[in-house]
């Protein structure tokens, strides 16, 4: 029992109070200074405002209003080029993420810490370097085209899925995998019976979303000159053909519902 | 008199923990032999080691002659083609077909390509189909597993477990995700079962009135020691008590 008096406990009690109230509002005070100087030094200062003043603004957003629809003819390959690199990637990456899921699932990688560690670290560096960055590479390596897109787009898609699959194989029930070795099952018999047909409706889930995810990521490959929908938007951006930009941004909005009308149905079909 | 499965002084435990403690007991070939005891006494533990889903760490489990215990990887595979086992989870592949999980029943005689295409022979898929019907569960051939109710379940696992032409049955609590009734089934159909094809069966079962009513034989397990061993006529109140040790509070 305390042998304080009821007043002195509630003062105590009081004065913790407000030195935790003086704290938390120095801590706002410090968050609020920081974003107002961010805010300054990257868009007040950054600005042409005497741009956004006058009216060439507006006038380049209307440019944008002028959809040009002689596009459209020449977009249908560009278009369904993007849709199936999406598809080319997705596949492919599946594949390179089966091994590496593999590696990389702690109740059946091969070798212990060794392999597992060098699983994760395989999805780290697939999920760690952007898209992109991935393009540039394998444009380098395999020259423009679509090739160029297809693989950084696979390479990129390893790091999720191996992740997801991965984890579903730590997840799996125990009992199936018993009864495989109980009638006499090997290793793969063990794999193919007790694990895979667990993990077979995450694995299906999975690609589908990270197709949706492939055909936006397709849509914009031809930034670095890997082909699809991309190459065309970079080549009116050049010509500053604001009307024919905004139509391709229609054609990729368009793509990607699309899209996610398709992944919609698929993932209803799977669960 | 022949003994089918003989297990010597086995000892088991993980991780400084002692689980067996040197259990011994013989089950002859027409026996349906009971391990009874409280939880946590081991009886899961004992009957795993039987086919060594869990290493024992010491003793010897002779099964038709064959120390199981001295076997290498390639020769275990071999033996445990021919121990059958029943679990209380059943234990199936959920989203298998019937058949199919019946079928893996036979996957230890299957080669790996073969059963990575899930190829089996047209002799064991006709096997599979009599052993359904056997259990009857003929109806239900081409249905997944999960989309069938426990005790449907349980006879699907039943099947598996014949179709490896057993030596032996191990069954692990088969009744304890059942209701009563489901389960005086499940169990009459062991004993059916194990009596026309001539298998031994050693059997885990915490319900004691069920041990007694199915089984030939019975050992009582208490903290990894054998407490017990007798017919269920000889399991009167003081082997209860024995085995189970209730406390005078």
């Amino acid at each position: 029992m305390s042998t304080l008096t009821l007043d002195a406990r509630i003062d105590a009690a009081a004065r913790l109070r407000r030195q935790a109230w003086r704290v938390r509002g120095l801590t706002y005070a410090a968050l609020g200074a920081a974003f107002l100087w961010c805010f300054y030094v990257v868009v007040v200062a950054d600005t042409d405002w005497a741009r956004l003043a006058g009216t060439s603004f507006a006038r380049t957003l209307g440019n944008f209003m002028e959809f040009d629809p002689s596009l459209l003819r020449e977009m249908v390959d560009p278009a369904i080029d993007t849709a199936l690199m999406a598809t080319v990637a997705t596949l492919l990456g599946l594949v390179l993420a089966l091994p590496v899921a593999w590696l990389g699932a702690s109740n059946i990688t091969p070798l212990g810490r060794f392999t597992y560690v060098g699983g994760r670290g395989l999805m780290t560096l697939s999920r760690s370097v952007h898209e992109i960055v991935w393009g540039l590479i394998f444009v380098s390596a395999v020259g423009l085209g679509a090739l160029a897109g297809i693989l950084a787009m696979a390479v990129r898609s390893v790091g999720f899925i191996s992740k997801v699959i991965a984890e579903a194989i730590e997840d799996v029930q125990p009992g199936p995998i018993e009864a495989i070795r109980a009638v006499g099952g090997n290793k793969l018999q063990v794999l193919l019976y007790g694990i895979v047909p667990q993990v077979i409706p995450v694995v299906l889930g999975t690609i589908i979303f990270e197709w949706d995810i492939n055909i936006r990521r397709s849509t914009i490959m031809g930034l670095v000159g890997a082909g699809g929908l991309g190459l065309v938007l970079f080549r009116q951006m050049a010509m500053m053909n604001y009307g024919g930009v905004a139509t391709v941004l229609l054609a990729v909005l368009l793509l990607i519902v699309f899209g996610e009308i398709v992944s919609h149905y698929a993932r209803k079909a799977v669960i | 008199m022949s003994f089918a499965l003989e297990v010597r002084d086995l000892h088991a435990g993980y991780g400084g923990r002692r689980i067996l403690k040197g259990v011994s007991f013989r089950v002859a070939a027409d026996d349906f032999f009971a391990i009874i005891g409280p939880s946590g006494a081991g009886k899961s533990t004992l009957i795993r080691c039987v086919n060594r889903l869990v290493e024992p760490t010491g003793g010897e489990v002779m099964l038709d002659g064959r120390n199981l215990l001295a076997l290498g990887h390639h020769h275990l595979r071999e033996a445990r083609r021919h121990i059958g086992m029943i679990f209380q989870e059943f234990n199936l592949i959920e989203r298998l077909s019937v058949l199919d999980n019946v079928l893996t029943g036979r996957l230890g005689y299957t080669g790996t390509l073969r059963s990575v295409f899930r190829v089996f022979t047209r002799q064991d898929i006709g096997k599979a189909l009599g052993l359904l019907d056997r259990v009857g569960l003929s109806e239900h051939v081409h249905k997944r597993a999960d989309r069938l109710s426990g005790g449907q379940r349980q006879r699907v696992g039943i099947a598996r477990a014949l179709m490896q032409d057993p030596r032996l049955l191990l069954v692990d609590e088969p009744t304890s995700s059942l209701d009563p009734k489901i389960a005086r089934e499940v169990m009459g159909l062991i004993r059916e079962v194990a009596r026309e094809l001539r298998v031994p069966v050693l059997c885990n079962i915490h319900d004691v009135k069920l041990a007694t009513e199915f089984c030939t034989r019975i050992i009582g397990l208490q903290d990894g020691i054998k407490k017990f061993e007798g017919t269920p006529t000889d399991l009167d109140e003081r082997a209860m008590h024995d085995i189970y040790a209730f406390e005078v509070l």
